[in-house]
């Protein structure tokens, strides 16, 4: 169990969570951020300029974006989804560590 | 005037007659009765004035279309709603309904003043005029903007009403109730698949409300959808908007209609999750736009035939109609057949179709083709217009009291909108229909364009002999723009309809442009000299009709607007005369006042007692994480900047949390229970997000690693006992612990039990005093607190709250992440170098930690500060600054993040986060206040007891 | 030693009666947090059969994630605790508190915040969820029975809430 989000809303989409195999009210998810970004193995080996492309740049994609989400208020897992940024759409959900999509 | 309502026909309850008052008059009219059919029956055709303009205005519509009658209704403080539209008020007794917009009356409105400036007030008029000089902003234009503009008035009081709200699921949603609504809800009926047809009105039917041949289907319809058990019907509510995967926005109103509303909700939010989505939202008749259209009295041809078949009212005792359309001839020749006076029948086109010349022959009403209305004669009501034809001559006078405009019909597509489904462009109707969708969702009937209302001209305006640009033609009568506004938009330059809208504010606001939408894209079209739909169409967006704020809440207000939540021990506290501060969402004891006291001097008096003696402190709010597995110490020593492999069973350390980015995000002390078993402890307002971390690291980047977190916040109370006296307390209440200092050394865990319940006591101190932290299941928490308050008494046992807390330690330099840190301090910047592991080769923010910002000199680091006069006590977020006569803007090098007065050191001390900090020991800093400056001198962070001499006993 | 402790509740212990629905409190119960990646080394160390399907029960426990179960006894009940084993087993007794809603329109009651679709919610499913913004887990333990296990802090809000809505039914 994790503590609940601290303001009201209206929840929209429908998100299939991969691992409960159920579409769920997004009110239970947590978005987080983009997917397949992986932690570099021996951060201490890497250079400054990649280092802070690791932490702090992202691709922003306009259009079919990889991205994290959370079943957070269900069953607790992270997974990646393929989304429109533009539709607002889900093309897909899979769970983490399969291969991109 | 009076005699409008019509000896009979109607659906309204002849028998049930009704009282009502408006702007202060008392009338009646019959259950059934709209406000404005109501009004109209009492020959009251003024409903209010506009916004801009201040003009005289009656109904336009009969609907949720009705542009012009916004009223105010009242049911005492906290019940008043304006911009409630006349056409949707259903009247009861003692229903008490104002005009808005207008000053000191409807009639006599010193507003109108703006009508006669009104060539001074063109589109753009506020962009343009108001710009200069700046300084005129504050003090005059945006007050006299304010008195002036704005839709009804906003309730100054607290609503007492209440709000449901319910989540529903459904195969089909069927958004109207009218003819094609019934239809489609008729023909699932019997089906598996779950129904909901919803309808804004009080009656389902829609359109076949306003048709007496349709009553009886109507009637055998509706039962049959009543005893359909798979099919709900709900009236009277909107679906007020369109949400992602056909999550639709709904509100019931459940008691505005009754006179005296039993308790229970007023409204209800309704989220529709549906599998399908039907629009059956009808269509929407055009005004047509010439000088005069918005006379109270002009009104459009269908709202005619609504207040005549449906209420039983005539809106004139001889009206004119002035069509594009044959629907118009339709709603005439129904008004004539119930006796209503008709001057005359007054068409754009030359032509028309042979059978509407022989019905209005045979009904013996005039027939003027070719013609149009130039000028409406009246201010306050219609008291004649002017005609002429087409190419201008042939002026002619016609006496009549009411002009009913057929512009044609616009699809109602506003939810298609909201869904994202594309539009259209039919040149034949002169609309947009809906094109493809974006969800699974249909529309059908004339939402869908199909209609056997007949066929009609498109035009943009009516053809006039009189300047243009020296008539008031109106577009858009909410925002009370004219088409003039939007052609001289055109002229300044606006070429794409979402800038004219912008500019112009047509389609804006509470009204997204229903009547409004079509005619300014035809003017505006017309004007540019390119096709409508190379000028594309503005955006319709939710809400479809206001909806009020208390339904948007539901229940979310008062106690339940969002949980605060208590410890097992807040009862105590509250009984014992606690003051109470919020953190996150819990609420905190921040200190105990006795008789007398303000909050220094209980503070103060806190201090003094766990110093000397003995405090208790309840502290149960700290987040817990319990964290098992075999690879439990591998975790953790990847999560903290500290090692913590070695660690042994038993004892405790302070662990450090950064981000990736290097900075400090949480702290707290945790224990190692077993081998592969260790109790975390977070900060109060870090507990989820910490946990979020550790499970982000766990599932994604190590998932090989056997461990698992549980947060057992919840599980334990705990009580902190700080003081001299800690020992000699608990000593004889625990069992299976030995306490002495040699057995139960400072930062250690013992697990036993304390007056018969099971317990893990923590040897910790966040106060520099010998100290325990109790923990215990949390059902005990109140019995044991109230346990050592009385055997404690003997040592003058002391509650304190978190603002001593937070006071002892100050004294003893140790930081609160989130007031001390802000998400840019690194371990190096808050002097906890000493918590940064320097021979581990990674964890969590460690390669930050090496970046070229981070180890640059001048970062703000984290010092003490000594006022020069100890009685002087800082702000804290204070900025630093170190030259104190250098000129304004002065540049700051920091700001003070903590201060107290210190009862212990009888001075006051902070912490400060100053740039290049370290390197200033000594150094006299400068803190600019109101009318003064400050001075304090930088010192290490550390206060009290450096030696850490009172943990070690 | 004096006298044992009592415990403290965070909700009133009567139950609270509406019209079609009945809001109570379960009594105190023992709960286990169980974590494994492969549920046999929890049903053999327990010796009980666990469901595998996430959002299903199997006697007291309920698989709340593909690695995560609840085990719920009564008050008092210790298990193993499986030191050294490649699994977690964390007591969480005292953490929530579960209200029960029970009668012909606790469906009804539920969905003024929930957004689960009670008719694809058949008996015997359990899930954690969110009720407004206050997260739970949903037990359905009879066509008109409802358990809710929430963390104990926010029991009130949710019994106030629950209550709330049983007042404002259709």
């Amino acid at each position: 169990m994790r503590p609940p989000p601290l303001r009201w809303r209206i929840e929209m989409l429908l998100i299939h969570c991969p691992y409960c195999d159920e579409a769920r009210a997004e009110l239970e998810f947590a978005y987080a951020g983009e997917a397949h970004i992986a932690r570099p193995e021996d951060p201490s080996a890497m250079s400054d300029e990649d280092w802070q492309y690791y932490l702090f740049i992202r691709a922003n994609q306009r259009g079919r974006h990889h991205e994290r989400w959370r079943h957070i208020h269900g069953c607790g897992r992270f997974f990646n989804a393929v989304r429109d940024t533009v539709s607002d759409k889900f093309e897909a959900t899979y769970k983490a560590g399969e291969p991109r999509r | 005037m009076s005699g409008f309502r019509l000896p009979q026909g109607g659906r309204v309850d002849r028998s049930h007659a009704v009282n009502f008052s408006f702007d202060g008059m008392i009338y009646q009219g019959y259950a059934g009765d709209t406000l404005a059919s109501a009004l109209l029956a009492n020959g009251v055709m003024l409903l209010g004035r506009s916004f801009k303009y201040h003009r005289p205005r009656g109904v336009l519509g009969a609907g949720s279309e009705e542009p012009n009658a916004l009223v105010s209704v009242t049911r005492g403080p906290g019940r008043f709603t304006p911009n409630l539209r006349a056409t949707g008020v259903e009247i009861h007794d003692g229903l008490t309904a104002v005009s808005q917009n207008r000053w000191p009356s409807l009639k006599t409105d010193l507003g109108a003043v703006n009508d006669r400036l009104g060539m001074f007030l063109p589109a753009g008029f506020y962009n343009k005029t108001f710009m200069w000089p700046r300084s005129f902003w504050d003090r005059l234009y945006e007050p006299a903007i304010r008195r002036m503009a704005g839709l009804g008035e906003a309730p100054t009081e607290i609503d007492p009403d209440h709000y449901g709200a319910t989540y529903a699921h459904c195969d089909l949603l069927i958004v109207g109730a009218g003819p094609a609504g019934i239809d489609a809800a008729l023909e699932a009926s019997g089906t598996s698949k779950r129904v909901i047809l919803i309808d804004e009105q009080d009656e389902a039917g829609g359109g076949a409300l306003s048709d007496p041949a349709l009553w009886p289907w109507l009637e055998e319809s509706l039962k049959d959808l009543a005893v359909a058990p798979n099919i709900t019907v709900l009236s009277r509510t909107t679906a007020f908007g369109y949400y992602h995967d056909n999550f639709i926005g709904a509100v019931q109103r459940l008691t505005d209609h009754l006179p005296h509303p039993a308790t229970g909700a007023r409204e209800r939010l309704w989220r529709i999750r549906a599998g399908e989505v039907i629009l059956a939202q009808g269509a929407i008749e055009r005004p047509l736009v010439f000088a005069g259209n918005d006379v109270p009295g002009v009104m459009l041809a269908s709202a005619a035939r609504i207040f005549l078949q449906r209420y039983g009212v005539a809106v004139g005792k001889q009206v004119a109609l002035m069509a594009a359309h044959d629907s118009g001839w339709h709603d005439v020749f129904a008004l004539a057949r119930a006796g209503v006076g008709v001057a005359a029948i007054i068409d754009v086109r030359d032509s028309v179709d042979a059978a509407l010349l022989v019905e209005a022959e045979a009904l013996g009403l005039a027939v003027k083709l070719g013609h149009s209305v130039i000028d409406v004669h009246g201010r306050l009501a219609v008291g004649g217009i002017s005609i002429a034809r087409n190419d201008g001559t042939a002026v002619v006078r016609l006496a009549c009291d009411a002009l009913l405009m057929a512009g044609g019909w616009t699809p109602s597509v506003h939810l298609w909108s909201h869904s994202k489904g594309s539009l259209a462009w039919r040149d034949d109707l002169g609309a947009y229909v809906p094109g493809e969708p974006n969800e699974k969702v249909r529309c059908v009937g004339a939402c869908s364009g199909k209609w056997n209302f007949g066929s009609g001209l498109v035009t943009d305006s009516l053809p006039t002999p009189r300047d243009s640009a020296r008539i008031k033609a109106f577009v858009d009568f909410q925002n009370d723009v004219t088409a003039k506004d939007i052609r001289l938009a055109v002229r300044e330059g606006f070429k794409s309809i979402e800038h004219i809208k912008r500019y112009t504010t047509t389609g804006m606001a509470t009204d997204q442009g229903k009547t409004s939408n079509l005619n300014g894209l035809q003017i505006a079209s017309a004007a540019l000299g390119r096709p409508v739909v190379d000028i594309g169409l503005t955006s319709f967006r939710p809400p479809y009709t206001p909806q009020t704020f208390g339904a948007l809440a539901g229940h979310a207000k008062d106690a339940l607007f969002q949980p605060t939540r208590q410890t097992n021990i807040d009862g105590w506290a509250q009984e014992n005369g606690a003051v109470f501060e919020l953190v996150a969402q819990w609420r905190r004891a921040r200190y105990f006042p006795k008789s007398g006291e303000d909050m220094y001097a209980a503070v103060n008096r806190e201090c003094r007692a766990i110093r000397s003696s003995l405090g208790i402190f309840d502290a149960s709010t700290l987040g817990k994480i319990e964290v098992v597995g075999p690879d439990a110490a591998e975790f953790l020593n990847r999560m903290y900047t500290n090692p913590w492999k070695a660690l042994e069973p038993g004892r405790c350390r302070y662990g450090l949390l950064l981000k990736e980015d290097g900075f400090i995000t949480d702290d707290g002390v945790s224990a190692r229970l077993a081998p592969d078993r260790f109790h975390l402890t977070t900060t109060t307002g870090g507990a989820a997000r910490v946990l979020n971390m550790m499970e982000d690291y766990l599932q994604t980047e190590w998932p090989d690693l056997n461990v698992w977190l549980t947060s057992t916040t919840e599980q334990y109370a705990v009580i902190a006992l700080q003081g001299p006296n800690a020992r000699k307390l608990l000593e004889p209440l625990v069992e299976g612990i030995d306490l002495s200092a040699e057995a139960f050394p400072h930062m250690a865990i013992r697990e036993g039990r304390i007056c018969g319940v099971p317990t893990r006591l923590f040897r910790v101190s966040f106060t520099g005093e010998l100290g325990f932290e109790i923990n215990v299941p949390t059902a005990y928490g109140r019995a044991l607190w109230e346990r050592l308050m009385a055997d404690g008494a003997a040592y003058g046992i002391t509650p304190y709250g978190t603002e001593a807390m937070h006071v002892l330690r100050a004294e003893k330099g140790f930081i609160i992440v989130g007031q001390d840190t802000d998400g840019t301090v690194t371990p190096y910047d808050a002097g906890l170098d000493w918590a940064v592991g320097k021979k581990k080769p990674d964890f969590v923010g460690r390669r930050s930690l090496a970046r070229p910002d981070i180890v640059a000199p001048g970062r703000k680091q984290l010092v003490g500060l000594l006022t020069d006069d100890p009685t002087e006590v800082l702000e804290e977020g204070a900025q630093i600054v170190a030259d104190p006569g250098q000129s304004i803007p002065m540049k700051m090098i920091g700001h003070v993040t903590s201060s107290y007065w210190s009862e212990t050191l009888g001075r006051s001390v902070a912490l400060a986060l100053v740039a290049g900090g370290q390197e200033r020991m000594g150094e006299t800093l400068h803190i600019p206040m109101p009318g003064k400056m400050l001075t304090a001198k930088v010192s290490t962070m550390v206060f009290y007891d450096p030696e850490g001499a009172r943990l070690n006993v | 030693m004096s006298e044992a402790l009592t415990r403290a509740e965070p909700v009133t212990l009567e139950a609270i009666v509406r019209e079609g629905v009945t809001i109570s409190l379960a009594p105190p119960m023992a709960r286990y947090s169980l974590r494994a990646r492969d549920p046999g080394a929890l049903e053999v160390l327990l010796g009980l059969k666990l469901p595998k399907k996430i959002g299903t029960t199997e006697g007291a426990a309920a698989c709340l994630g593909p690695d995560e179960w609840l085990l719920r006894l009564p008050l008092g009940a210790s298990i193993a605790m499986g030191e050294g084993l490649p699994l977690a087993i964390t007591e969480v007794s005292e953490r929530a508190v579960c209200l029960i809603a029970e009668g012909p329109r606790a469906a009804e009651v539920l969905m003024a915040g929930c957004p689960l679709d009670l008719d694809r919610f058949a008996v015997g499913r359990a899930t954690r969820t969110i009720f407004e913004t206050v997260e739970i887990i949903l037990i359905r333990s009879g066509e008109h029975r409802f358990e809710f296990e929430v963390w104990r802090s926010f029991a009130p809000w949710l019994q106030l809430a629950l209550t709330t809505a049983a007042g404002q039914l259709r």
